[in-house]
């Protein structure tokens, strides 16, 4: 796609990947299954080698890396969100975390530099295991009638309200949620690898043509590579702490 | 042990090499809407001879309208889900089986451990300071102790003084009586002494002036009353 003497490829080929092996299956696999794998041996990687160490006093290294995270997850999300009976989602959200920040993270590893949740797989598939996990939840705690109840006829609220309250509630709770909670994560990794690919494709194409000019996309295309990290931890975090807060809500109804 | 570690050490590493390996090919493929219509044009002339006027084919039109068409971005792959989904539940299960466990077991293991050694410093110091309270309390007896030897000792130091200045003057005021009456004794003495001397010497004195008017007796009663006279003179 030519733009403004640009090259610039076409949106579609910046996400889209060809099939590596089993292709035309529906196991094929891609680059983008690739970092789904090396996002689970990361982790996994990560928490089994930390769990080894058991002896130090002072955790160090990819120990501390591993606890830091168990009590990020327990201290900053689930305690803040749930409370002290969210302590069994620890594992879950964890996991989640971990997951989420390195298929986002390979968007600034050199020789990779592709943002896997922005693909809409991960997001989507993560974001319905959400749903039902919090509707089950909300269910087992209140029963059917009461979650039901609180979800759609929240207390407090004037009866004559419930007009328009209750269809919008029933919307966003049972509806966008899922799909909100989905495309945030995909969204923000789809522009930033954008923001990425045009800086990138914009330094090329100065300094092949006038190398001065290349100071300044390239200037931004550094800014930005630190801006995604912020971004990708920040997405994993979001994901991760605003799926704690729909358990606690359908936990603790009157919250 | 080390050797298992290095293993899940190589695991996300041949991931990485793999991912870096694909990459390239990958990369190469997306290619731009000019390098699509110039490849589908490519292989229109290769397939039908230069002469052939590619362009105007329908065939060719079609493969190069493909060129535009890209899928929904926001549709997801079916391979992507079954990968992602059991990718995500490989992972839950090794991090609940396994990992995260072993991390949660030492984290609050060390958190056990570090409450005990609390305890034990709290309980340590709580009995140092019952040994400090106890020495302070003996330190303290034992000033008090000294300080009653100390009054106790003075004042004994003092009756001594007392009575030793008390039986000093007593001797002393023995000795000075006795000094005087071993004076006024000597001083008797003395004037019996020189009584009888200036007697005997008056008497011979008197004897040679008036030897023969006077008797002996009175003689006597003259000297002793010239005597008495002398000693009352000095007396």
């Amino acid at each position: 796609m030519n733009v403004l003497a640009l090259d610039f490829p076409p949106v579609s080929h910046l996400f889209e990947w060809p099939d590596m092996l089993f292709g035309g299956t529906a196991y094929a696999v891609n680059k983008t299954v690739l970092i789904y794998l090396a996002a689970v041996a990361i982790t996994g990687a990560i928490f089994l080698l930390a769990g080894r160490k058991t002896g130090s006093l002072v955790p160090a290294g990819i120990q501390h890396v591993a606890e830091s995270g168990v009590t990020f997850i327990e201290e900053s999300v689930v305690m803040e969100t749930i409370g002290e009976e969210g302590k069994k989602f620890v594992p879950f959200l964890t996991t989640m975390f971990f997951f989420i920040l390195f298929s986002n993270i390979f968007e600034v590893v050199p020789g990779i530099q592709f943002p896997a949740n922005s693909r809409m797989a991960v997001p989507i598939t993560l974001a319905l295991v959400v749903w039902v996990i919090y509707n089950f939840v909300g269910i087992k705690a209140q029963g059917l009638g009461g979650y039901l109840k609180n979800s759609l006829f929240p207390p407090g609220v004037p009866v004559a309200l419930y007009l328009i309250v209750t269809p919008i509630e029933l919307v966003s709770t049972f509806v966008v949620r899922p799909f909100s909670l989905a495309i945030r994560l995909w969204a923000n990794m789809v522009a930033g690898h954008l923001l990425l690919v045009t800086f990138a494709v914009l330094t090329h194409t100065l300094w092949t043509s006038t190398y001065v000019g290349a100071v300044a996309p390239f200037a931004m295309l550094t800014l930005m590579t630190g801006f995604e990290i912020l971004v990708s931890v920040l997405q994993a975090f979001i994901f991760t702490i605003l799926t704690a807060v729909y358990i606690g809500g359908s936990l603790h109804p009157a919250h | 042990m080390r050797i298992r570690r290095n293993r899940l050490l190589a695991a996300p590493l041949f991931a990485l090499l793999g991912i870096a390996a694909f990459a390239g090919p990958a990369q190469a493929s997306g290619e731009s809407v000019g390098g699509c219509m110039a490849e589908v044009i490519h292989e229109a002339e290769e397939h039908h001879g230069q002469d052939h006027d590619v362009l105007h084919d329908e065939h060719v039109q079609d493969d190069l309208e493909k060129c535009f068409e890209a899928p929904n971005p926001i549709l997801p792959e079916l391979n992507e889900i079954i990968w992602g989904g059991a990718a995500f539940l490989i992972l839950f299960v090794l991090m609940v089986k396994k990992g995260f466990p072993a991390v949660k077991g030492a984290m609050d293991a060390r958190a056990e451990r570090i409450r005990s050694d609390l305890d034990a410093a709290d309980q340590a110091r709580i009995d140092a300071q019952a040994v400090q309270a106890d020495y302070e309390a003996r330190l303290a007896d034992a000033k008090a102790e000294a300080s009653r030897l100390i009054d106790e000792a003075r004042s004994a130091a003092d009756q001594v003084k007392t009575d030793l200045m008390a039986r000093h003057e007593a001797e002393m005021a023995e000795l000075r009586t006795r000094a005087a009456a071993d004076i006024e004794s000597s001083r008797t003495q003395a004037i019996a002494d020189l009584r009888a001397e200036v007697a005997g010497i008056a008497l011979g004195a008197a004897e040679r002036v008036v030897q023969s008017s006077l008797d002996a007796d009175v003689q006597g009663r003259l000297i002793d009353a010239y005597i008495d006279e002398v000693a009352g003179g000095n007396g």
